[in-house]
C-alpha cells in the first residue's frame, strides 16, 4: 500500500474515470471563466447553476437526459433574467436574485414530492465525480470541444465585445447575438460540470482558476491557457485529496482552487498584495492610491477610456481599496462611528 | 377559505412554525428592502452560503446552530465588507470564489459524518415545522435587534443607498454603514437558517424587497410592503405546504412552497406595476 490513495485507485476503473472527467471539467471551466470575469458573470453563472436544478430534477423524474433538462432550464433562465432585468424598477442584480432563488425553490419543491429526497438531492447539489458513467465522459468531452471550439474561433470578437460593446456594434459585428451566444456557451459549462462539482459549486471552478490566472498574467491568451491549466490541476489535486482522506470530491475541488486563488493574491509578481505594497511604498506616501484617481489615469488623449488602460487601472484599484478597507474596518475606526454604541 | 388559510394553523407544531415565519418573513422583508436598493444580492447570497461551514461545525460540535451560524455570519459579513463595497472587476469573482469556498468547507466538513445526506439537506432546506420555543424566542430576539438597528440607522443607510458621495462628504463613513447593512443581513440569515435553510433566505430577503420596489416609489411604503408581502408569503407558503400535504398526499417542502409562493407574489406585483401606473397620475405617486 502506498502513502497516496489515488496511485493505489489508478488501476480502478472508476478512478480514472473520475481522473478523466476532473481534468477535462477543470479545464474546461477554466478556459470559459475567463469571458465570465470579462464580463462580470459570476452571478449570472452562479443563478445558473442553481436555475438549471429544477430541470435536473425534472429529466430525472422524466427519465430523459439530465444535460438536456438542465440545458433547457437553463435557458429559460437566460431569457427570464433578460426580461425581468428589462423592467424599469428591477436592476439586474434583484432579477437574477429572484430567477435564481425561484427556480431552486421550484426544484427543491419538485423533489420533495418525490421519495428517495435527499439522498439525490446531494448528488445533484455538490457533486458525485466518482460515480461518473463513460457517457458523462464522453459528453463532457463533445461539449468541451464545441465550447472551446467556439471560443477560439469567436475569440476576437468576444474579447472585443468584452471591453467595447459599442465598437463591437460600430465594426458591423451582430453584438446580441454575440452576447446570446456567450451566455450559451457559459450554461453548456456548467451544466457539463454538474456531475463533477454540482449545481451550487460549479461557478467556483469557473471563476477562481481564471481569477487566479489573472493575477499572474498580462496577456489574454496566457490568462486563458493558465486558467484552463489550473483548473485542470485543481480537479486533479483535489481529487487525489478527496480520495486520500475520504472527504466529499467536488468541494475538495473547489477548495484547492480557491486556495490557488487566495495564495495567488498574496504573492502573484505583480498584482499580488505583497507586490502592491511594495510598489506603493517605492512611490511614497503621497502616491497612495485613493478610491477617486481611476477615470483620470484610465482616459487616453481622446478623452474616451481606453479598455487596456482601465482594466490595468481597476486591477490595481481593487487591491488597494480592499486593503484601505480593511484598513478603515478595523475595531479603532469601529469605535469612532456611532454605530456600535446605538447597538 | 377558511379551511385553507386558518385551520391547519389549530396544531401546536404549524402555530410554532407560523409565528416563526411571519417573524422572519417581516424581518426578511425589511432588510430586503436595502439589499435590493443597494443591489447586494450577491451578497446576500453569498453570506447565505457562507453561513453553513458556521451550521456544520456547530453540529460535529454539538453545540448550538445559531452560535456557528452567527460566528462566520459576522466573519463573512467582516470580509464582504472588504470585497464587496465597490463592486468592480474582480470583486463579484472573489465573491463568488468566497461563497463557494466557504460552502465547500462546510461540504467537505459534513462529508466525513455518516448522515451526509440528511444532515445536509436538512442544513440546505431547514425544517420549518420543527421549530420549537427556545427556536422562536432566538428569532424574537435576532427580529428585536435587527429592528431597533434598522430604525437607529434608517437615515444613513437610506442616504448611504442614493447619494454615496454625499453620505461621505457629510462626514458618515460609508465601510462602517456598509458593515453595519451586511451584519444585519447576516443576523436575518441566522435567524432564518433552521426554518428554511441556508439556500433559500436569500429568496425571503430578495423577492418580497423586488415586488414592493415594483409596486411602491417611497422608501417607507416600501419597507411596509416588503414585510406585508413577506409575512403573507410565509403563511400562504405554509398553509398551502400543508394543505397539498395533508389532503393530496404529496408532500411539498415548506420551505420550497413557501419559496415558490413568494415568487408568484413577485410576478403578480410586476403585472399589477404598469396598471397602477396607469391609474395613479404622476404627480399623486
Amino acid at each position: 500500500m502506498s502513502q497516496l490513495s489515488l496511485l493505489d485507485a489508478l488501476g480502478d476503473e472508476f478512478a480514472r474515470r473520475a481522473m478523466l472527467e476532473a481534468v477535462m471539467v477543470g479545464g474546461l471551466c477554466g478556459a470559459v471563466g475567463v469571458h465570465v470575469l470579462l464580463r462580470r458573470l459570476p452571478f449570472f453563472t452562479m443563478a445558473l447553476g442553481h436555475a438549471t436544478f429544477p430541470g435536473v430534477v425534472l429529466a430525472a423524474l422524466l427519465g430523459v437526459s439530465l444535460f438536456l433538462g438542465a440545458a433547457l432550464f437553463g435557458a429559460v433562465v437566460v431569457v427570464v433574467v433578460a426580461l425581468l432585468g428589462a423592467r424599469e424598477r428591477v436592476d439586474d442584480t434583484s432579477a437574477v436574485g429572484v430567477t435564481l432563488s425561484g427556480a431552486f425553490a421550484l426544484g427543491v419543491l419538485l423533489l420533495s414530492a418525490q421519495a428517495g429526497f435527499s439522498r439525490d438531492l446531494s448528488a445533484y447539489l455538490v457533486g458525485s465525480i466518482i460515480t461518473v458513467q463513460t457517457s458523462d465522459l464522453v459528453t463532457t468531452a463533445v461539449v468541451g470541444m464545441v465550447v472551446l471550439g467556439v471560443l477560439a474561433a469567436l475569440h476576437k470578437e468576444l474579447v472585443l465585445g468584452a471591453f467595447d460593446r459599442a465598437g463591437l456594434a460600430a465594426l458591423g459585428y451582430p453584438v446580441l447575438a454575440l452576447d446570446v451566444a456567450l451566455l450559451l456557451l457559459v450554461e453548456a459549462t456548467v451544466v457539463t460540470s454538474i456531475p463533477a462539482v454540482g449545481t451550487i459549486l460549479a461557478v467556483a471552478l469557473i471563476v477562481a482558476p481564471a481569477a487566479t490566472a489573472r493575477l499572474w498574467t498580462e496577456r489574454l491568451r496566457d490568462t486563458m491557457t493558465l486558467s484552463a491549466v489550473l483548473g485542470a490541476g485543481s480537479g486533479l489535486v483535489g481529487l487525489a485529496i478527496s480520495l486520500q482522506w475520504r472527504v466529499a470530491a467536488g468541494a475538495t475541488i473547489v477548495l484547492v482552487a480557491a486556495a490557488l486563488f487566495a495564495i495567488s493574491l498574496v504573492v502573484a509578481p505583480r498584482h499580488g498584495l505583497i507586490a502592491r505594497h511594495r510598489a506603493t511604498a517605492a512611490l511614497g506616501p503621497s502616491s497612495a492610491p485613493g478610491g477617486t484617481y481611476l477615470p483620470d489615469e484610465s482616459r487616453d488623449h481622446s478623452g474616451r477610456l481606453a479598455p487596456a488602460a482601465m482594466a490595468w487601472a481597476l486591477c490595481q484599484w481593487r487591491v488597494a481599496k480592499i486593503r484601505s478597507l480593511m484598513a478603515s474596518i478595523g475595531p479603532t475606526a469601529l469605535m469612532r462611528t456611532r454605530i456600535p454604541r446605538r447597538w | 377559505m377558511h379551511d385553507w388559510l386558518v385551520q391547519p394553523f389549530t396544531i401546536p407544531y404549524m402555530q410554532r412554525a407560523l409565528v416563526e415565519v411571519l417573524l422572519l418573513g417581516a424581518l426578511a422583508g425589511a432588510v430586503g428592502v436595502f439589499v435590493v436598493l443597494r443591489r447586494l444580492a450577491f451578497v446576500g447570497d453569498a453570506l447565505t452560503h457562507t453561513v453553513f461551514p458556521g451550521v456544520v461545525i456547530a453540529h460535529l460540535l454539538g453545540q448550538s446552530l445559531l452560535l456557528g451560524a452567527l460566528a462566520f455570519g459576522v466573519l463573512t459579513a467582516l470580509l464582504l465588507t472588504g470585497l464587496g463595497t465597490h463592486r468592480r472587476v474582480g470583486d463579484d469573482a472573489a465573491l463568488a470564489i468566497l461563497l463557494t469556498s466557504f460552502f465547500s468547507l462546510g461540504v467537505v466538513l459534513i462529508s466525513r459524518t455518516r448522515s451526509f445526506t440528511a444532515d445536509l439537506t436538512v442544513f440546505l432546506f431547514g425544517r420549518v415545522l420543527a421549530i420549537d420555543q427556545t427556536d422562536l424566542l432566538q428569532t424574537l430576539a435576532v427580529a428585536a435587534v435587527v429592528v431597533i438597528a434598522l430604525v437607529a440607522l434608517r437615515k444613513e443607510l437610506v442616504l448611504r443607498a442614493f447619494d454615496p458621495e454625499g453620505a461621505a462628504a457629510m462626514g458618515y463613513r460609508t465601510g462602517a454603514l456598509d458593515l453595519a447593512l451586511n451584519l444585519l443581513i447576516a443576523l436575518v440569515v441566522v435567524a432564518a437558517v433552521e426554518a428554511v435553510g441556508t439556500v433559500l433566505v436569500i429568496a425571503l430577503i430578495v423577492v418580497p424587497a423586488a415586488a414592493a420596489r415594483l409596486l411602491a416609489d417611497r422608501v417607507a411604503t416600501m419597507t411596509t410592503l416588503a414585510c406585508l408581502l413577506g409575512a403573507a408569503g410565509g403563511w400562504l407558503g405554509l398553509a398551502t405546504s400543508y394543505r397539498v400535504s395533508v389532503d393530496h398526499g404529496i408532500r411539498l417542502a415548506a420551505g420550497a412552497t413557501i419559496v415558490v409562493v413568494l415568487v408568484g407574489l413577485f410576478l403578480l406585483a410586476a403585472a399589477a406595476a404598469p396598471l397602477r401606473r396607469r391609474l395613479l397620475p404622476a404627480g399623486s405617486r
